[in-house]
């Protein structure tokens, strides 16, 4: 691959042909072809995918001041659409276009390419709607010609759970979240949660340090939001020593990876031991299993990692990856995943269910002409 | 036809202990005529010119393989390219210059005091505030990976021009980056520099550009060069002698 793919008459016909197929196949499914501009507000994306997608944005400023970008991704666009169109639920939207981003530590991956995908939004029933774009992933790469795929997948909704009912400040909860993806640096904060342990400071004495210090810039922080995160840090000071089992019930899972049906056996085997109950999550993971059974892969092709989120901050439940064999080696041929907070942030008002998917197009050409991917 | 370039500081402290520097090794600058203070020559040392050029555009040419070898702050090296292999190599720390490129906070946020506790104020004042915590910096490069390294990803980054130290008070920035030799100044403006919060120890670095045009001619010039500089900094370059003289 090129950092500036030039597309010859020959893959430009071979790239339309797949997408008319694939679009095709949305279409018949209900899903209805959304075109969003290739440039965008810059802000509608790096407010919502934080500094790492910032970083790989290709950014632009207009005459007149205002930021822009090449779209990273076209969920985000097609979301804030539905958002202030005011689409009525449950909406089914595809489409097929080129998305941007920067290539900084990996300077010979394409700077552009082609996504096509679907979005899920306002089904309330979740499960249902995981099997529709698994079914609709799965049954896109076959129309498309590629029979031979293997699954990835994690649930951070799992994570959430089984951090939700463990006995820790809530500080602590939200933390464990936010990094879940961030494996190793996880355990580090668990290691601190022993470290921590001191002497308790007085709500008095919080507040003669913070005006002791009043000379300084409150830096958009009230002196209120200051003191009750110092009395939060101060009560989880006193609460830590209590949990030594936490440490071990959350690294053990992190370990946990392999195939699918005995990775669900081991996670099993870890809440059980730790007596822990998680059934709505693990109800979840075992129709997600037949439903991938049922729509056609055996499931020794179906991987489970514990610690797998991918690296896009609006993800918040069930998250895969399909990839396939290219002449080179394994390559990932498309993904997606559930976000249910993201309309939320763009101003829908009301948290909203939504699961979507996108494929490579370009790397299932690859796959399906038996090419080498670099 | 000269053989070697090597840029230096063209004003300021960092010139000045690199006049000195070079005049303990028994090196002395002259002007070259007619080029206004942008060009001059070891006495004699003809194969080799010296661009006097601004810290961060001396930088900027060992990049761009513009100049051979080059005088400035590793900060601003390691800004302009975060990945240094392949590009620039450090030959020798300098013993001047030093500076440490840090991440501040207002002595206001008693509750702040390390990478761990910014990261969950940065996340609840995204939540609070429905925006993101905003960092002013000189160095967004260094800034994006050190917060990546310590898992923050709720902020954005404002750049900065200068007066950097002065963005929380003037309500331009909630935290800030930037390069400090005592803290004073940072502590006169209200901040402090978190426990874990040093991003890189900088202190002025000898490079060599691994993209220069590394001829024979300006390998021997090189070498005499750095065989005069050895012997004052006691140091051997195995740098050099490894990718770049063999």
């Amino acid at each position: 691959m090129v950092a500036f793919p030039y597309y010859e008459p020959s893959d430009i016909e071979a790239l339309n042909a797949q997408a008319v197929i694939l679009l095709k196949l949305f279409a018949g499914r209900g899903y209805r072809r959304e075109e969003p501009s290739v440039m965008q507000p810059a802000e509608i994306f790096l407010d919502r995918s934080g500094e790492e997608i910032r970083r790989r944005t290709f950014t632009l400023t207009d005459l007149s001041g205002h930021e822009l970008c090449l779209r990273p991704d076209l969920t985000i666009p097609i979301c804030k659409h539905a958002v202030d169109a005011k689409v009525p639920f449950p909406a089914r939207l595809c489409y097929n276009g080129l998305a941007f981003r920067q290539q900084p530590s990996r300077p010979n991956r394409p700077t552009q390419f082609f996504q096509a995908g679907a979005e899920l939004l306002g089904l309330d029933d979740s499960a249902a709607g995981e099997r529709e774009i698994l079914s609709l992933s799965f049954d896109a790469l076959r129309a498309a010609g590629v029979e031979n795929f293997e699954i990835l997948f994690g649930d951070l909704a799992l994570f959430g759970a089984l951090v939700d009912a463990l006995q820790i400040p809530a500080h602590w909860r939200a933390r464990l979240k936010r990094h879940f993806w961030r494996a190793g640096y996880v355990e580090t904060l668990l290691q601190r949660l022993g470290r921590t342990a001191q002497a308790v400071p007085s709500r008095a004495e919080i507040e003669t340090r913070i005006d002791a210090s009043k000379e300084a810039p409150s830096a958009g922080r009230s002196r209120a939001e200051i003191v009750a995160r110092a009395m939060g840090q101060a009560e989880e000071a006193a609460a830590l020593r209590l949990n030594p089992a936490v440490v071990g019930v959350i690294t053990k899972l992190f370990g946990i990876s392999g195939p699918a049906t005995e990775a669900v056996a081991e996670i099993r085997a870890l809440l059980k031991a730790a007596g822990i109950k998680l059934d709505a999550p693990m109800q979840a993971m075992d129709a997600r299993l037949k439903a991938i059974a049922d729509l056609g892969v055996d499931l020794g092709r179906v991987r489970f990692t514990a610690h797998f989120g991918r690296n896009m901050e609006y993800y918040t439940g069930f998250v895969f990856e399909v990839w396939a064999e290219a002449a080179d080696g394994s390559i990932q041929i498309a993904g997606g995943g559930r976000y249910d907070t993201l309309l939320e942030t763009l101003g829908a008002g009301k948290s909203v269910s939504a699961i979507g998917c996108a494929i490579r197009t370009e790397r299932l050409l690859t796959v399906k002409n038996g090419k080498g991917a670099r | 036809m000269t053989a070697l370039t090597i840029a230096i500081p063209s004003k300021g402290r960092l010139k000045e202990a690199c006049n000195a520097w070079f005049a303990e090794a028994g090196l002395t600058m002259e002007q070259t005529a007619g080029a206004r203070g942008y060009r001059a020559s070891f006495a004699g040392l003809g194969d080799v010119e010296i661009m006097l050029l601004s810290a961060g555009e001396i930088a900027a040419s060992l990049l761009a393989g513009d100049v051979h070898l080059g005088i400035t702050g590793e900060d601003l090296l390691r800004e302009a390219a975060p990945e240094l292999a392949g590009r620039i190599h450090l030959l020798c720390p300098m013993g001047f210059g030093f500076a440490d490129v840090v991440v501040a906070v207002s002595q206001y946020w008693i509750d702040v005091s390390t990478m761990v506790d910014l990261d969950d104020v940065c996340a609840a004042y995204a939540l609070a505030h429905g925006r993101r915590l905003r960092v002013a910096t000189k160095y967004a490069q260094l800034t994006r990976g050190f917060f990546a390294h310590a898992g923050i990803s709720d902020y954005r980054i404002v750049p900065s021009g200068g007066a950097t130290e002065g963005a929380p008070a003037a309500g331009t920035a909630e935290v800030i980056v930037d390069i400090t030799t005592t803290g004073a100044t940072l502590r006169d403006n209200g901040l402090k520099i978190l426990d874990d919060g040093v991003i890189l120890k900088s202190q002025a670095q000898l490079a060599a550009s691994l993209t220069a045009d590394w001829n024979a001619g300006a390998r021997a010039a090189c070498k005499v060069l750095l065989a005069r500089l050895t012997a004052k900094a006691g140091v051997l370059y195995p740098g050099l002698d490894g990718q770049l003289l063999k």
